[in-house]
């Protein structure tokens, strides 16, 4: 049974794919209707997979010699991604009825979101490091070509590449980590990687434990890979709610936490992944403040939120970090979905010509606003549970310097939501932008979002429990969700966070009377508008690959004397090395 | 048991060749027909349908334990794994390549000599992959070259395809000169040439070790080696689209080929072959990657990535060669189906575009990048073939490239050797760099605004859009599922190390 519906969560939306191409793009609303009804096929059968979850193989074929076995396994972890994943994908691409209306290629649009739904659930369900490797990349392919979907544009193709190149980059590290499993322990599965780690040479398995922080910080946008993700912002809005914010950012972190077992005893590599997830949450939180494209500031808010995630893995709390994951994929592809109505309403995606939206578009005000609250961390919302429960964990596991700065973030969350809600729908208006509120399919998705940013955090009891029963190899205590609520609740931490993050908020209050901070701290802000040089080190790697290009390009004469010269040469050089070896 | 029935394999596409030339000169010169076209191009299709069924019997064969040998004199031809492995790409290839040219070369000047020529390659590349003594090797070898030198110099009026032609001719020229020193060093030290007693008998000795450079750089000439590859961007993009897609997935690869069952049979010194062949493989894959990054136009750019791809081939074949094990023979030999598939698609696809926008006007100017812009409104199957293929080249899935360098990756870790893994983590990073010049064609061609050339372009003629289908297809299933070609890359790879 968890067999077949883990082939429909993976196949319908894929099947979705092919088909809504070949209807081509003459029938539009054939197009949108196909496309909603697979990827909302697909996340019923991936709710309902989540009632059937365990530690079992659900499915498993012989892929041949050096592929190992394609198998599947609906544990907590997996199960838990992938129904988030077509879930969110299914209201995004309900979404995208309205937004996408009347926009050219409807068809490669919806084929290559419905590839990376079902590529997304494959990568959390399975259980063979190859074809996570698999569908990772797939993953990675879709997010570049969604990003430069408006490929006349030269910042989005520019965007989609550096995406691309930046996430293969660090695949590198997935890649030798499942070459090395079944080099060295006979098997791709995931489960005989985590029993046996121990087996491998202490050098190896630190090799692996870092290339794995390396392919995840790629995908997570992490320092010191997290330049991309802002450029990803070119991509149409739907996309960037879905593949940007809720899903495919959050594999890196899925990675980290999955493999926990097998690298926490690795020295030095908690230690950082604790830095990597704190340098980039306080970092991209600067930057959010900064920034006035509205997407961006989201995109740098998304960039430091994983960091949060990042940070928690590092201090050992596994569970802390997926739960704001969940948390996390609802509440900012809420945000990244009112922010797309806003957009669509109003044609630009600078704030600075934005404000006083709240009064002609309430419904997207509302929805932004209780978003904003989750992200911002306020309480009931489901962002308020996790991130305390990360602070916690840090408080347990981690140095005291690194939760000082953490909870700093969390001041500069406050004051970069509220900052951005303020200028986007609050005051007076700056310019004679005309807005109209949100339509039907947008109003649909944003409802549903908003009730699970209301209430998500009340499944965290049986979540937590999920992930208990079915993670053989993790030690995750259960706890029910009172108990959790109690945790939280009962921890003086929380209360000091709170007033943090209030305190966040009243720096934005205050912003008249603190001009002088303002004017003092000129020099981050050109820190942050040069993304702390981190676009300097990408261009110099840029323009030293195109150096070595026309270096190149001289050996390529076009003379045949030159050509036989090379010929010779070659022997010649052949002939000294078998020499130069028989000695 | 015995069979020589696999030797139609060789004979009926050699014989057909100059039956498609004369019936192509007679018939229009007694008007027996007015337009040669249809059947010059008709009766190629033909001819290489039917040498499918001799090659199903000769799988048949082998799977049964059946020998296909044939000795006449001193000539032995014998069919093992690796010449069934290379007819089939040959096969598959040609055949949909004929059928690509039935519009691309209609009532060009000389189009029967094309189709005599390319069934004479088709023909002779079998040949060669059956080969079991030096001499012959050499000499199919020399002769399928001399059918490819003349289809790349086919459009003899403009002089850049005849300089590309000439440069293609001098270097193998000289290639081939080194080829018959190493063999003439092995005949006077061993006094055989047959590969498979060189393969017992052969010890260490300096002389051979002479010779196995100068096959290493005779054959190597062909298989497009970093440094002597200085011939293959010309004569790959000048050539008709067809021979392009030919050249680049089947023709440089049997250089490779032809080196592999000599290098086997001088088998005394294997570690150092898969030394020098790594060494190979890390300059084509680096040079041919900063070398693609650069190019304009789309068909030089793809001959520049075949160098690249020559270079994991290179890089499966040394492990296999160091190690003796032959997870990296059959990673590369699967490498090389793909690649012929991948490329073969790509080519096909861009010659399918330089049909529509230039050649079907009149105009054979190159194509190049900024052409392609907005191709897939007009032309959408087109478009994703040719995304797919070179998506498929870099090695991203659900593409068949993926799979195959996986398997290449995976017998350089299982090699458990320090350098050997760092090479595989090299060629990981041109994977990664080869996107910069893949992705954007990738880009242009979703373009929402088309380009000059596409608004004016005629429109896609059916018949070439078969093998564009065909060989999509087949790169999304081998992405999928890769075992369904163990059957025949397995005992490739292993007869390749075990000398037949």
């Amino acid at each position: 049974m968890a067999g077949l519906l883990i082939w429909l969560i993976i196949g319908l939306p894929w099947a979705g794919a092919v088909i809504v191409w070949l209807v081509k793009d003459q029938r539009p609303r054939a197009q949108h209707a196909l496309a909603v009804g697979f990827s909302a096929t697909s996340a019923l059968a991936a709710l309902f997979l989540v009632t059937l979850a365990g530690s079992e193989k659900a499915f498993s074929l012989p892929m041949g010699n050096a592929y190992g076995e394609l198998t599947f396994i609906p544990d907590g972890l997996g199960v838990f991604l992938a129904a988030v994943a077509s879930v969110v994908g299914s209201l995004c691409i309900l979404f995208s009825v309205d937004y996408m209306r009347g926009e050219a290629q409807l068809g490669r649009y919806y084929s290559l979101i419905l590839l990376f739904i079902g590529a997304m659930s494959g990568l959390a369900l399975s259980s063979n490091l190859l074809f996570l490797f698999f569908f990772w990349e797939i993953t990675a392919l879709c997010s570049y070509a969604l990003i430069s979907f408006n490929n006349d544009d030269p910042k989005a193709v520019a965007g989609g590449i550096k995406a691309l190149i930046m996430t293969q980059l660090g695949g590198i590290g997935l890649l030798a980590g499942a070459l090395v499993a079944y080099a060295y322990l006979g098997s791709y599965q995931i489960s005989d990687f985590l029993a046996n780690a121990e087996s491998l040479s202490p050098a190896l398995l630190g090799v692996l434990a870092f290339g794995f922080l390396a392919a995840a910080a790629a995908k997570s946008a992490q320092f010191p890979f997290q330049t991309w993700l802002p450029d990803a912002m070119e991509a149409p809005t739907p996309v960037s709610a879905l593949i940007h914010a809720a899903t495919m950012v959050n594999a890196g972190v899925y990675l980290l936490a999955r493999f926990y077992p097998a690298f926490e005893h690795v020295p030095g590599w908690k230690e950082a992944v604790m830095i990597v997830g704190l340098v980039t949450a306080l970092m991209a939180a600067l930057m959010a403040v900064t920034a006035n494209d509205l997407k961006r500031v989201l995109a740098y808010s998304t960039v430091s939120q994983l960091g949060y995630m990042v940070y928690a893995i590092g201090v050992g709390g596994v569970f802390a970090s997926q739960l704001h994951l969940f948390s996390h994929a609802i509440f900012k592809a809420l945000l990244f979905l009112s922010a797309g109505a806003v957009i669509h309403a109003v044609g630009t995606r600078d704030i600075r010509l934005m404000g006083g939206l709240g009064k002609e578009m309430p419904w997207v005000r509302n929805a932004f606003l209780i978003g904003g609250l989750a992200l911002a961390g306020l309480p009931i919302l489901n962002g308020f549970w996790s991130k305390e429960l990360i602070l916690e964990a840090g408080a347990e596991g981690g140095p005291d310097w690194a939760l000082a700065l953490m909870m700093l973030g969390a001041g500069f969350t406050g004051l970069y939501t509220l900052r951005v809600y303020w200028l986007v729908f609050g005051g007076e208006k700056r310019s004679s932008l005309h807005a109209h509120d949100a339509t039907l399919a947008m109003r649909i998705s944003l409802g549903l979002l908003i009730a699970g940013s209301l209430t998500s955090w009340l499944l965290a009891g049986s979540f937590n429990h999920l992930l208990c029963e079915t993670l053989p190899f993790h030690e995750i205590h259960d706890l029910a969700l009172v108990e959790i609520l109690r945790v939280v609740i009962m921890a003086p931490l929380t209360w000091l966070a709170l007033g943090v993050i209030g305190f966040g908020m009243l720096v934005w209050w205050l912003r008249d009377r603190l001009s002088w901070l303002t004017r003092g701290l000129g020099w981050l802000n050109s820190l942050t508008a040069h993304s702390f040089g981190f676009e300097w080190v990408n261009l110099q790697i840029i323009k030293i690959v195109k150096g070595l290009s026309g270096v190149a390009a001289i050996t390529q004469t076009g003379m045949l004397n030159w050509n036989v010269v090379g010929i010779v040469g070659g022997l010649i050089v052949i002939l000294i090395y078998l020499g130069w070896s028989m000695l | 048991m015995n069979s020589s029935a696999f030797i139609w394999l060789i004979v009926i596409p050699v014989f057909s060749s100059p039956v498609v030339y004369l019936l192509g000169r007679l018939g229009v010169q007694q008007k027996i027909i007015r337009r040669r076209t249809h059947l010059v191009r008709w009766t190629a299709f033909a001819a290489l349908l039917m040498t499918f069924v001799p090659f199903l019997l000769a799988v048949r064969d082998y799977f049964q334990g059946e020998l296909g040998i044939l000795k006449i004199e001193a000539i032995w031809l014998q069919v093992d794994g690796l010449s069934l492995l290379v007819t089939m790409v040959v096969l598959i290839l040609g055949i949909l390549v004929v059928l690509f040219s039935g519009p691309y070369m209609a009532d060009e000047i000389g189009e029967e000599k094309y189709y005599a020529m390319l069934l004479a390659m088709i023909g002779l590349m079998i040949g060669l992959s059956c080969a079991s003594d030096l001499f012959n090797l050499w000499v199919w070898f020399e002769a399928m070259a001399v059918s490819s030198y003349l289809l790349v110099a086919f459009y003899r009026r403009q002089p850049a395809a005849l300089e590309a032609g000439m440069k293609y001719l001098v270097q193998s020229a000289a290639g081939s000169v080194f080829v018959l020193l190493g063999i003439a060093l092995v005949l006077g030290s061993t006094g055989t040439l047959n590969l498979a007693h060189l393969h017992i008998s052969a010890q260490s000795s300096p002389i051979l070790l002479a010779a196995g450079a100068l096959f290493i750089i005779g054959f190597g000439v062909k298989a497009a080696l970093v440094p002597l590859h200085t011939w293959l961007p010309d004569a790959h993009s000048q050539a008709p689209s067809g021979i392009s897609a030919m050249l680049s997935g089947v023709v440089i690869e049997m250089g490779l080929i032809a080196l592999l069952r000599v290098l086997t049979a001088l088998s005394g010194e294997s570690q150092a072959w898969g030394v020098i062949l790594l060494a190979f493989g890390a300059c084509n894959m680096l040079l041919g990657n900063l070398l693609a990054l650069r190019q304009v136009q789309v068909k030089r750019l793809l001959a520049y990535s075949s160098l690249s791809q020559v270079g994991y081939m290179l890089l499966g074949l040394g492990i296999a060669y160091y190690t003796g094990q032959s997870q990296g023979a059959q990673g590369a030999l699967f490498h090389l189906i793909n690649h012929g598939l991948l490329k073969g698609l790509a080519f096909l696809s861009v010659g399918a575009l330089v049909y529509v926008l230039g050649i079907s006007l009149g105009n054979h100017a190159p194509l190049t990048i900024e052409d392609l812009s907005g191709v897939s409104k007009r032309y959408p199957l087109a478009a994703i073939a040719l995304s797919l293929a070179v998506l498929g080249l870099a090695g991203l899935p659900p593409l068949a490239g993926f799979m195959s360098k996986w398997q290449i990756f995976l017998a350089g870790f299982e090699s458990h050797n320090t350098v050997i893994v760092w090479l595989v983590v090299f060629a990981a990073l041109n994977s990664v760099l080869s996107l910069g010049y893949y992705a954007p064609l990738v880009n242009r061609v979703y373009r929402k605004e088309p380009s000059p050339a596409v608004v004016a372009g005629s429109s896609l003629p059916v018949v070439m859009t078969v093998p564009l289908i065909v060989l999509t297809l087949a790169v999304v299933a081998l992405g999928f599922w890769p075992g369904m070609i163990n059957w025949i890359t397995q005992p490739a790879g292993i007869a390749l190390l075990k000398g037949f």
